[in-house]
Parts: structure tokens; C-alpha cells; sequence
């Protein structure tokens, strides 16, 4: 007679008693079956302890960098921080030293990174420090238009609704839960698409900082989503109540999101001269064309 | 470099690179955690970004009592266990669809050693609930005791949920 499967796992684990572990030992000699479950168990315990960490992606630290900068200067106004025109000369020394903060740049107490590529000297002049603020107000607007999006969670079918951003729904009648389904997507499915025509619009209009070839695969990737985006869509409209397709298509716009987040990192990486970073950057997005 | 203390120190007198070298050593660490806790990258990175904000915000409170890595993966684990908790209510209904799936879907048995991305992918497609049971016990090393404290269920309910994802995975990596 056959052990049972949890004594097996308790073999596997080494918490079975001394008299247990003899009786299992004596059957897998004798057992195919049960030997075969056993190196299976073991294999996969095996695989699961030699399991490598995962390196996140190199958006995360962007987008973190600016979510703490801008709460650490919460009491600037936030259109202020926005503004695009101020960036090229007349900022004052208190302006100038907030951008520093804002756009990853330490000071020289800290000193170990400048913005300036390679090592240039600081009278570089004017332009150096354009592309600095722009880099912060890019990067700070991307950041803006995320916020729309980051912790978004539509949860199908009648879980937690959203962590942010769309009114929760209250407890509703089984009766209309699938109405109550729909209008959190249409909800959801606003907010993606408000997030992404704001990266879309930033992404676009500092496109030509980007070599020809990674704008290239940046608009191959984005044509594959937008495709896959219309596949699940159509999906959702002929089966609104279908789970697999309101989850296809809120993994698309997340990648989407993803993607054009990519983008604006790498343009900011770019005009901050940081070429590891933009090199890091530009080998996610290669893996993922591939 | 600096050591943890100091890294602290600097980090609450508003130093971000401090906070970057904090990021750099422990993201992977935790990013790996919440990846898996979560079942799927997109929202590992989500969480991974929560973990950090909540950490900046949070560290007044490190007091230097444990290492910070031991805080942070601490947080992190907080963090993730919110998170699924928040999903509970979506479980039982995500569980059946996706057993019913693995049901449909025996592989042929493959004699290949187990590629580790084949597990990710595998461990990543567990039913909710026997794969944080899993990545707790079997990834991260928890006994079945503490697995049960950190999931609010019994012990027996731990070693079981644990014992399904290992039958689940061994299907779904083709060795039935």
C-alpha cells in the first residue's frame, strides 16, 4: 500500500519520525511510482532554494527618486515645479539648488554624482543647466501623470475595487455586481488611458532626444501593446463579463504604461548625461522587443 | 558607502543618494520577494515602489535594533501580506478557475532538470493562497508554524496549501 502524499512531503522536508521514515524507505525501494514522486519533490525543493533574485527594472528608482522628491518639497507648489519655461536662465540660486534635489544631482558636500556628463566642469554653462531643469520637470511631470495610475489595482469581479485613483464601489446585489464590474472597468480603463495620453504627450514631444534606432523599437513595442490593447478591448466589449479579458486588458495598458515610463526615464537619463543608466534602460526595453 | 546607521541618518537629513545606496543594496532582495508574493513583475514593481516610499517615510522608526536589511525585508513582508490579504476575497474564485485550468492541461513528463525561469513561471501561475504558502515556506525557509501566523491560517492549512503548489508545479513543469 502506497504512503500518502503528505507523508511523502513530510519525507521531502525531513519532518517525519525515525520508524516513518523507514517505512517510506522501505516502500520507494520497491515502488517506482512513489521513488519517482520523492525525486520529484526533491528536485523541486532543490529548484526552489537555488531560485536567483530578480533585478528590478530601472524605472522603479526614477520614479521612487522623484515620488521622494517631490513629497520631501511638498510645500513648493507643484505647479511651480512644473513649470517648463523657467528652465533655461533666470532661476535664482534657491530655484537652482532645488532643481539639483529634484533631478538626482547632490550638492558638493555629497559630491559623488553631478549631472554633467563625464566628468565635465561645472562653467559648461547655461545649457548644461537647461538640460538639468528640463530633465527635472520632465521627470516630475511623468511623475504627476503616474500618480493617476500607480496602485491602480481593478480587481474583476467584485474583490477590493481600486487601491487609488477610482471611487470604490459599495457592496451591491448579486444582481448587479456585473453592472457594477463594468462601470469599475470603464473607470479603470479612464484612468489608464488619462495616465497614458500625459506620458504619450511627454513621451512625443521629447521623442528627438532618442536615438533614431531606440525610437524605432520604442514605437515597435508600443504598436505591438496598442494592437494588443484593441485585440482585448474588442474582447471586453463582446464579453463584458468575461475575467480573462478585463485582465488582459488591464495588463496591456499597464504595460503600456510601463513602457512609456520607460521612455521618459530613458529621455531624462539622456539629458542628464547618464549614459549606464540610459544603457540599462535601453537593454530592458531590447528584451523585451525580442 | 557609509554604514547602515549613518546611511539612516543621512537619508532623514534629506539625502537622496543616501536613500539610492540603501535602494541599490536591498531592491533585488525585495523586488524577488514581492514578485513572487504577488504573482506576477508588473505588480512586484508596484509594491517594490510602495515599499520604498513607506520605508522613506518610515525610517525614524529603524532604531537600529535589527539589521536595516532585516527592517526592510520585514516591511517589505508587511507590505506583501497587505496586498494579498486585499486579493482574499478574489481567492476561492481565482483558485478554482486556475486549478480547472491545470487540470485541462497535463503536461507531458519532461526529464530535463528544472530550469529556473520554468519555476518562476510555474510558481507564478499557483493558485492564490498555495503559492504565498509556498514561496514562504519553500523560498524564503519560514517554518509551517510561522507561515501560518504571517497568512492567518492554522499550521495543518500551511503544510497543505504547501504540499498542493508542490503537486501543482510538479504538473506544471511536466514531471506527473
Amino acid at each position: 500500500m502506497h504512503p500518502n502524499e503528505d507523508a511523502i512531503h513530510a519525507y521531502v522536508d525531513g519532518s517525519l519520525g525515525a520508524a516513518e521514515r523507514t517505512g517510506i524507505d522501505r516502500h520507494v525501494a520497491s515502488c517506482a511510482s512513489c521513488r519517482q514522486l520523492l525525486e520529484d519533490l526533491r528536485e523541486i525543493l532543490r529548484a526552489a532554494k537555488a531560485l536567483e533574485l530578480r533585478e528590478p527594472p530601472a524605472r522603479v528608482w526614477s520614479r521612487l527618486e522623484r515620488a521622494i522628491t517631490l513629497e520631501r518639497d511638498d510645500a513648493e507648489p507643484v505647479a511651480r515645479r512644473l513649470q517648463p519655461s523657467g528652465m533655461a536662465s533666470d532661476t535664482g540660486p534657491a530655484e537652482a539648488g532645488h532643481d539639483r534635489r529634484a533631478s538626482g544631482a547632490r550638492g558638493p558636500a555629497s559630491g559623488a554624482r553631478t549631472l554633467q556628463p563625464s566628468g565635465t566642469a561645472s562653467d559648461t554653462g547655461r545649457a548644461e543647466a537647461g538640460h538639468d531643469r528640463r530633465a527635472t520637470w520632465l521627470a516630475a511631470a511623468a511623475a504627476v501623470v503616474l500618480a493617476t495610475a500607480v496602485g491602480l489595482r481593478f480587481m474583476p469581479s467584485g474583490g477590493e475595487s481600486v487601491r487609488s485613483g477610482a471611487p470604490a464601489t459599495t457592496t451591491v446585489a448579486e444582481g448587479d455586481r456585473a453592472e457594477s464590474v463594468e462601470t469599475e472597468l470603464r473607470q479603470a480603463e479612464a484612468h489608464y488611458e488619462k495616465a497614458i495620453k500625459g506620458l504619450e504627450q511627454i513621451a512625443s514631444a521629447e521623442r528627438n532626444a532618442l536615438d533614431p534606432r531606440t525610437a524605432a523599437t520604442l514605437q515597435r513595442n508600443l504598436a505591438v501593446i496598442d494592437q494588443a490593447i484593441t485585440e482585448s478591448r474588442a474582447a471586453v466589449r463582446s464579453e463584458p463579463a468575461s475575467e480573462p479579458a478585463q485582465q488582459s486588458l488591464l495588463e496591456n495598458f499597464k504595460s503600456k504604461i510601463a513602457l512609456l515610463q520607460d521612455t521618459v526615464a530613458l529621455i531624462n537619463e539622456m539629458r542628464k548625461g547618464n549614459e549606464a543608466g540610459a544603457a540599462r534602460i535601453v537593454s530592458g526595453l531590447k528584451q523585451k522587443g525580442d | 558607502m557609509g554604514s547602515a546607521e549613518d546611511l539612516v541618518a543621512r537619508c532623514q537629513a534629506g539625502d537622496v543618494e543616501a536613500f539610492e545606496t540603501i535602494y541599490r543594496q536591498h531592491a533585488s532582495r525585495l523586488y524577488t520577494l514581492a514578485c513572487r508574493m504577488a504573482g506576477s513583475p508588473e505588480d512586484g514593481e508596484d509594491l517594490l515602489q510602495e515599499i520604498f516610499l513607506q520605508a522613506y517615510r518610515k525610517l525614524g522608526s529603524f532604531k537600529g535594533d535589527a539589521t536595516l536589511g532585516t527592517w526592510l525585508y520585514r516591511l517589505a513582508l508587511n507590505h506583501c501580506l497587505d496586498y494579498v490579504r486585499s486579493r482574499r476575497a478574489k481567492m476561492n474564485k481565482l483558485t478554482s478557475a486556475i486549478e480547472g485550468e491545470i487540470a485541462c492541461e497535463p503536461a507531458a513528463r519532461r526529464e530535463t532538470p528544472i530550469a529556473r525561469l520554468d519555476l518562476e513561471r510555474a510558481v507564478e501561475r499557483l493558485p492564490e493562497g498555495c503559492r504565498e504558502a509556498f514561496v514562504l515556506h519553500d523560498v524564503e525557509g519560514f517554518d509551517h508554524k510561522e507561515v501560518g501566523r504571517l497568512l492567518g491560517i492554522a499550521e495543518g492549512t500551511s503544510k497543505s496549501q504547501v504540499f498542493k503548489a508542490r503537486m501543482k508545479l510538479r504538473a506544471l513543469l511536466g514531471k506527473p
